[in-house]
């Protein structure tokens, strides 16, 4: 222990921002820049801004204005008011592909964060073969999600999939991985850690080398151990980007629909219906419900707004504490 | 101060969009009524293909360009996405001049009268089980049924010789019972995974149900037509059928909400008789690498299959109305439905045709199969195949069907559900 007090690290990882540690001084002099110097950082981005205002923000906003009314065609809307959620909320379906969305997202955030956070640990080592594996576990992030689940349908079909076909083979019955509501979530929650973690294991193997090695240095010429410099050296310093995979994958959690779709189709008897499927069924398909769809969408969007403000906030009182 | 300074800008900014989004109603409210006509002689016709029918489909719109100097633009898009799509062409003021639909309900509001230009080429022409359907509140002609679809069985000859099963005759329909004796006699001789395959489709569902004698609606389409008694004999015999292995149980637990057709098992071979429909037969004419017939729908209360169908239609938005309904009228005159249906082995809708019988150059016994199914199905078939609220309450009936497959529910209770769900998509539709 005395070692490693001596040699933990500081909470926060990085260089010194410009400027930082001026506050407080009370001379801090407000450089004045012309007008056209001023502006250029804003002229930079008003075309990204524009684009995302006029295709993300406005269609989310203009989406809760259509929760408010009723519109079987998209075209005829009929003022509703909050009658929309209220008929949402006494919906058991609603409340099924809550409580699906809850599971799935909490499993898929947890196993997300675990083992993007081991690969990326193992993938991190000088190990023979590294830019082989970087790259096999990145591939899924390329391919479509229909296809992605289109190819574990055919994997997990119970009669005629490769899966049961070596079980079966091997004597070990044939589950029906598709066909039973729980094996159903938990194969799904499987294929969309296939399909994400190359994704998050970029994420955190960049924030492995944002870590100073001379940490290591210290840490091992105070004969610290290998799991006590993940402990108290990695894990920590690591802190800031686990909060990155966390939000990030809460909200693609809370997002997951494609690859589900193609998978089990919601079923078996809605077992893996999730939120964003429920919206799209009210949408899309006969009889057509925009102002349903959209309460639903305002729902979810609410949801993920408020997780991820609690979980950034946890994660500043812990940094500061 | 900064910050204050920003969460201010931030707040009076998405106020601003807040207010600009919601100081109207989403949408717009034209009816495209009168709509401006253009002079020039452009046709667009949004399609979905079943495959066959495209080339006839062109073949048509080639003969109709030669005679009237028009040009149309055959818009071919999938399946999947066409009410979507046209759905967003009509609110962006961007509808087709003509479209070709499987539903016509989301759209009522929105079609042309075809009565005011082709009235006398199109009224009262067509099978009359689709009338009320494609019947306005005020007497409007919304569209023309292109094409009739009849669900039945498919089998698999070889299999049934091979067992030494005799094929069924098509003039003197089998029973439910003797079907599944003889599909189970099929499977064990064959050593196939399942004896009997339906579509994961609550319209073919709908078959067993009218055969059960009871459907979704009753012989107006306008009411709930659900017997509690018929259908939920109906419901147990399907769910015995799954539970048993006859039916592929997991076929219908692992589609979830979506359509999921069988036509891959039958193709495998790994069951004799399949429940699909005349559309299959000019796939499987190129595809099957076995002898297979139609076979006649079998009787339990009724005989008889159960319809479907495309229609043509166009839009009050068309800036060619004239030209769009002369176009239905061309594509759907005894000369050019009589084209389709021998090119693509599709059933016509004219009464004329339908009564003068169609030769088909190709699979002539199998489309007669269908045709004589079309004369035994009874006309409540009808009523509900073309109810407005058939759609909704068949997608209800697949979610309820695989509830008691799972066991989550008895067949009266998914009946009942069933039963609920026809009486809110009715009113929903209106």
């Amino acid at each position: 222990m005395t070692a490693m007090a001596r040699t933990a690290p500081p909470r926060t990882a990085g260089p010194t921002m410009p400027g930082s540690g001026r506050r407080g001084s009370g001379h801090r002099r407000r450089s004045v820049k012309p007008w056209n110097q001023r502006l250029a950082p804003y002229l930079f981005v008003l075309p990204n801004m524009l684009i995302f205002g006029l295709f993300v923000i406005y269609p989310a906003i203009n989406n809760f204005n259509i929760s408010l009314y009723d519109s079987g065609n998209g075209r005829d809307f009929t003022y509703v008011g909050g009658s929309n959620y209220q008929e949402m909320l006494s919906e058991s379906e609603f409340w099924s592909a809550a409580r699906h969305t809850v599971i799935f997202a909490v499993c898929f955030v947890t196993l997300t964060t675990v083992v993007s956070i081991g690969l990326a640990l193992l993938l991190n080592q000088k190990i023979k073969g590294r830019a082989f594996f970087r790259t096999v576990f990145f591939l899924p992030v390329v391919i479509s999600p229909v296809v992605v689940g289109l190819i574990w349908g055919w994997i997990f079909e119970r009669k005629n999939g490769l899966l049961n076909s070596l079980l079966g083979g091997a004597g070990l019955g044939q589950p029906g991985w598709l066909v039973n509501s729980t094996l159903a979530m938990a194969v799904v929650i499987f294929v969309g850690l296939w399909l994400h973690v190359g994704f998050y294991i970029l994420i955190v193997l960049a924030g492995l080398q944002g870590i100073d090695s001379t940490y290591y240095e210290a840490a091992r010429m105070d004969g610290a151990s290998g799991w006590q410099q993940l402990r108290l050296i990695t894990l920590p310093l690591l802190r800031p980007t686990t909060m990155v995979v966390v939000i990030l994958s809460l909200i693609n959690g809370f997002q997951a629909f494609d690859y589900i779709w193609t998978l089990t189709g919601g079923g078996p008897v809605g077992g893996t219906t999730l939120m964003v499927q429920y919206i799209y069924e009210h949408a899309f398909q006969s009889p057509v419900q925009y102002g349903a769809a959209a309460a639903a969408a305002v729902v979810l969007f609410c949801a993920v707004f408020a997780l991820t403000v609690i979980n950034y906030l946890y994660n500043q009182r812990k940094e500061s504490a | 101060m900064r910050s204050a300074r920003i969460s201010l800008t931030v707040t009076v900014t998405a106020a601003a969009i807040t207010l600009l989004a919601s100081s109207c109603a989403p949408g717009s409210s034209s009816d495209g009524g009168d709509t401006k006509q253009a002079d020039d002689k452009k046709l667009t016709y949004l399609y979905f293909t079943d495959g066959p029918d495209e080339q006839a489909t062109r073949d048509l719109i080639d003969e109709f360009e030669k005679k009237t100097g028009a040009k149309v633009n055959l818009q071919i898009v999938p399946f999947d996405n066409l009410e979507q799509r046209l759905q967003a062409r009509l609110s962006g003021n961007n509808a087709p001049d003509v479209a070709r639909l499987t539903d016509i309900t989301p759209f009522r509001t929105d079609l042309l009268d075809l009565n005011k230009f082709q009235k006398g080429a199109l009224n009262g022409k067509f099978l009359k089980g689709a009338d009320s359907y494609i019947t306005g509140k005020s007497g409007e002609l919304l569209a023309v049924p292109s094409d009739l679809t009849m669900n039945g069985p498919l089998i698999n000859v070889d299999q049934f010789k091979k067992a030494g099963v005799p094929l069924p005759d098509p003039k003197q329909p089998w029973t439910w019972d003797d079907m599944v004796k003889d599909a189970k006699k099929v499977q064990a001789a064959n050593k196939t995974q399942n004896a009997i395959a339906m579509d994961v489709s609550g319209h073919r569902f709908s078959t067993m149900l009218s055969q059960y004698g009871t459907d979704f609606f009753d012989k107006t389409g306008k009411k709930p037509g659900l017997d509690t008694g018929k259908a939920t004999a109906a419901v147990k015999r399907f769910a015995e059928l799954n539970a048993s292995g006859t039916m592929p149980k997991d076929l219908w637990l692992q589609a979830g909400t979506k359509y999921k057709a069988a036509n891959e098992i039958f193709l495998a071979q790994q069951t004799p008789v399949y429940l699909s429909g005349n559309w299959q037969v000019s796939a499987f004419a190129k595809d099957a690498k076995f002898t297979w017939a139609a076979a006649p729908n079998p009787c339990q209360k009724t005989c008889g299959g159960f319809p479907g169908g495309k229609f043509m239609a166009s839009f009050k938005q068309s800036k060619h109305q004239k030209l769009a309904a002369e176009f239905i009228a061309f594509m759907n005159s005894k000369a050019s439905q009589e084209k389709l249906a021998k090119d693509a082995n599709f059933l016509p809708t004219r009464k004329d045709l339908i009564s003068s019988g169609v030769k088909y150059p190709k699979r002539d016994a199998d489309m007669q199969t269908f045709l004589d199914d079309v004369k035994r199905t009874p006309q409540t078939a009808y009523a509900s195949a073309y109810s407005p609220a058939f759609g909704a309450t068949a997608d209800a009936s697949v979610k309820e069907l695989a509830k008691v497959l799972a066991g989550d529910s008895s067949p009266k209770e998914a009946v009942e559900a069933i039963r609920a769900e026809a009486q809110k998509a009715l009113k929903d539709a209106q």
